[in-house]
């Protein structure tokens, strides 16, 4: 087998309209093995669509989509990446522990069920059906069903929103020792402080890459102190 | 109670209507068509029963009872031969035929009674009424004048006298039943799988569409036999509906159906964006073809356009095919219950592929 390749995630040149709105515009990025990337923006900047297209629920006009090595789409390739769309997706009917398992076992995962509720501290509540559970803790299943199969790339579409801030901090420890094992993130966000504990950051917005680097190296290019008056000044750049 | 808020929820309802044109052109539409169809239906110049006329007499009576009923509007009356007559009985172009035999003439001239055989194919309650009211009207100038007395000897190829509407009824609704519920709930279902974004975590996981839609298909296909298995115990034990046939044959329809359901309700699905417009296709799939499947109306009494229509509709097939099973006791070596089976199955292979290729259309 050919060694692992040193990008989870390459994205090279890719356009993507929706009728005359263009959603994504000549965007290129790569996100390294055992790094947390951090795509932000405001909403509707591109965000979702660019996470849709790693998963080749969106196929783009122009460009290519390369994830662990592979051309996309590609279904193999998706039983290693793990997916958690902004709103929470399960099945309110089933209990918290059901939906887990349900896609475990689409993902061909034989355990883990309860490693991934403890990770985001549901285990105790995974007989709730998730009708009843909180919005919180639907966000919080949601993720667990998303990391179920310990993939080797996971996809996080604005994770955190609803959920408190002690399991923010906790979540956000537990990505960066995910990442340390060997896997990559990408978390897309607008929340700053998120924003950096991330170990890379773009910037996007109107659909266009307008700026990537550590969180140090943005504040640096923008000359400024604040990571969020970065994002400020960085994205009215190229306003033409 | 105030005026203002009252009307405020009403101009509120009329603006999400106006928003929803769908809804609103069903709302408009719909009822026209449902008409329209019922009318040209019912008042379209149908077909009325086949019916043979096998005129043995040597008096002269004979002829004129045949006379009567070829000019009938109830019926539309053949002279033939007994051999052809019942030979059309068994293959379904006569819905009964009357004898009228060598000394008719002689027996209403001398014993002042006659009694002609009337056999009919008896599956269709409707058909059959029609024509022993059509034999009941041409007799009536005989009776008259010569004061005889009428006896038609009545035979069955299927069912008997006692063979009643629901037997008839009962056959084919065992079936929509089980199809319409299928469908419904299919399509309710898949609508949630999409609005509460699973349907997108699907496709961004390493399913196949096929295997989503045979994995949906299975699971409801388990649910329709358990109805099916309900539906069917309870017509035959509780409500007695008449069964010649194999009840494993009913099944195996029911189940066919059950899958033609699952995979249309997907399919559907996929040209609805909520639950509310899904609850509209009941209307514009369902309620035409319980009109034109031949389930209240015997498709040969339909207008010629029409009978077009219902042989492309599969639940055409499967009625038909519960009711060979259910009425006539057919079994697979019949061509007829073979061949329903067999566009039935046909309709379902295509429905699946339909559903699993809209399926990729609309998500990639």
């Amino acid at each position: 087998m050919a060694a692992e390749p040193t990008y989870s995630v390459e994205v090279e040149g890719v356009s993507k309209r929706f009728g005359a709105q263009p959603a994504l515009d000549d965007v290129t990025l790569r996100i390294r093995r055992g790094e947390v990337y951090g795509i932000l923006g405001p909403n509707g900047a591109g965000k979702t669509t660019l996470i849709r297209s790693l998963v080749g629920l969106i196929v783009p006009d122009s460009g290519t989509v390369t994830v662990l090595g592979r051309r996309m789409p590609s279904l193999d390739i998706l039983a290693r990446v793990g997916y958690m769309t902004q709103q929470a997706a399960l099945y309110p009917d089933l209990s918290a522990a059901e939906n887990v398992r349900f896609f475990a076992e689409i993902y061909g995962a034989h355990d883990g069920v309860r490693e991934a509720l403890e990770f985001v501290d549901l285990w105790e509540r995974r007989d709730s059906v998730v009708s009843n559970l909180s919005g919180g803790m639907r966000t919080r299943c949601s993720l667990a069903c998303a990391l179920v199969h310990k993939p080797d790339l996971l996809l996080l579409d604005e994770p955190t929103v609803g959920v408190d801030p002690q399991l923010r901090v906790q979540l956000w420890d537990r990505f960066q020792r995910m990442a340390r094992d060997g896997a990559s993130i990408l978390v897309s966000s607008h929340v700053m402080d998120e924003a950096e504990r991330c170990d890379r950051l773009g910037l996007i917005r109107f659909g266009r890459l307008l700026a990537e680097g550590t969180v140090a190296e943005l504040k640096r290019k923008a000359g400024v102190e604040r990571l969020e008056d970065a994002f400020l000044k960085l994205s009215e750049a190229p306003a033409t | 109670m105030s005026r203002r808020r009252v009307a405020a929820i009403t101009r509120r309802l009329l603006h999400q209507f106006r928003r929803d044109r769908r809804t609103l052109a069903l709302l408009f539409f719909a009822p026209l068509v449902i008409l329209a169809l019922l009318g040209y239906l019912l008042r379209g110049g149908g077909g009325v029963p086949q019916m043979g006329v096998v005129n043995e007499d040597t008096g002269p009576l004979g002829p004129v009872v045949a006379s009567q009923l070829e000019h009938s509007t109830t019926v539309s009356a053949t002279a033939m031969s007994q051999r052809d007559a019942e030979a059309k009985l068994r293959n379904g172009d006569l819905a009964g035929y009357i004898v009228l035999p060598p000394d008719f003439s002689a027996q209403a001239q001398q014993a002042h009674t006659v009694a002609p055989d009337v056999r009919l194919e008896g599956s269709q309650p409707g058909l059959s009424g029609s024509i022993l009211q059509a034999v009941g009207q041409s007799f009536t100038a005989l009776v008259g004048t010569a004061g005889v007395h009428f006896a038609p000897k009545v035979s069955y190829l299927y069912g008997g006298p006692t063979f009643d509407t629901l037997d008839y009824f009962g056959a084919a609704f065992i079936g929509l039943v089980v199809f319409f519920l299928v469908f419904v709930i299919t399509a309710v279902a898949f609508l949630r799988e999409r609005g509460q974004g699973t349907l997108e975590r699907l496709m961004a996981s390493p399913l196949r569409r096929s295997e989503i839609v045979l994995g949906y298909m299975l699971g409801f296909t388990v649910l329709a036999l358990v109805q099916a298995a309900e539906v069917l115990a309870f017509s035959l034990i509780v409500l007695h509906v008449h069964n010649s046939g194999n009840v494993a044959l009913i099944f195996i329809m029911e189940a066919l159906m059950a899958i033609v359901a699952v995979n249309l309700g997907i399919f559907l699905s996929m040209f609805a964006r909520t639950e509310f417009q899904a609850v509209q296709f009941i209307p514009l799939v369902i309620v035409p073809q319980v009109f034109l499947a031949g389930i209240i109306f015997p498709v040969s009494t339909e207008p010629g356009p029409l009978q077009l229509l219902s042989h492309v509709l599969p639940l055409t097939y499967a009625v038909e095919g519960m009711r060979n099973i259910m009425v006539k006791g057919a079994d697979l070596g019949w061509s007829s219950l073979a061949l329903d089976f067999g566009v039935v199955l046909g309709f379902a292979l295509l429905v699946i592929f339909a559903a699993a290729t809209t399926l990729r259309r609309r998500i990639a």
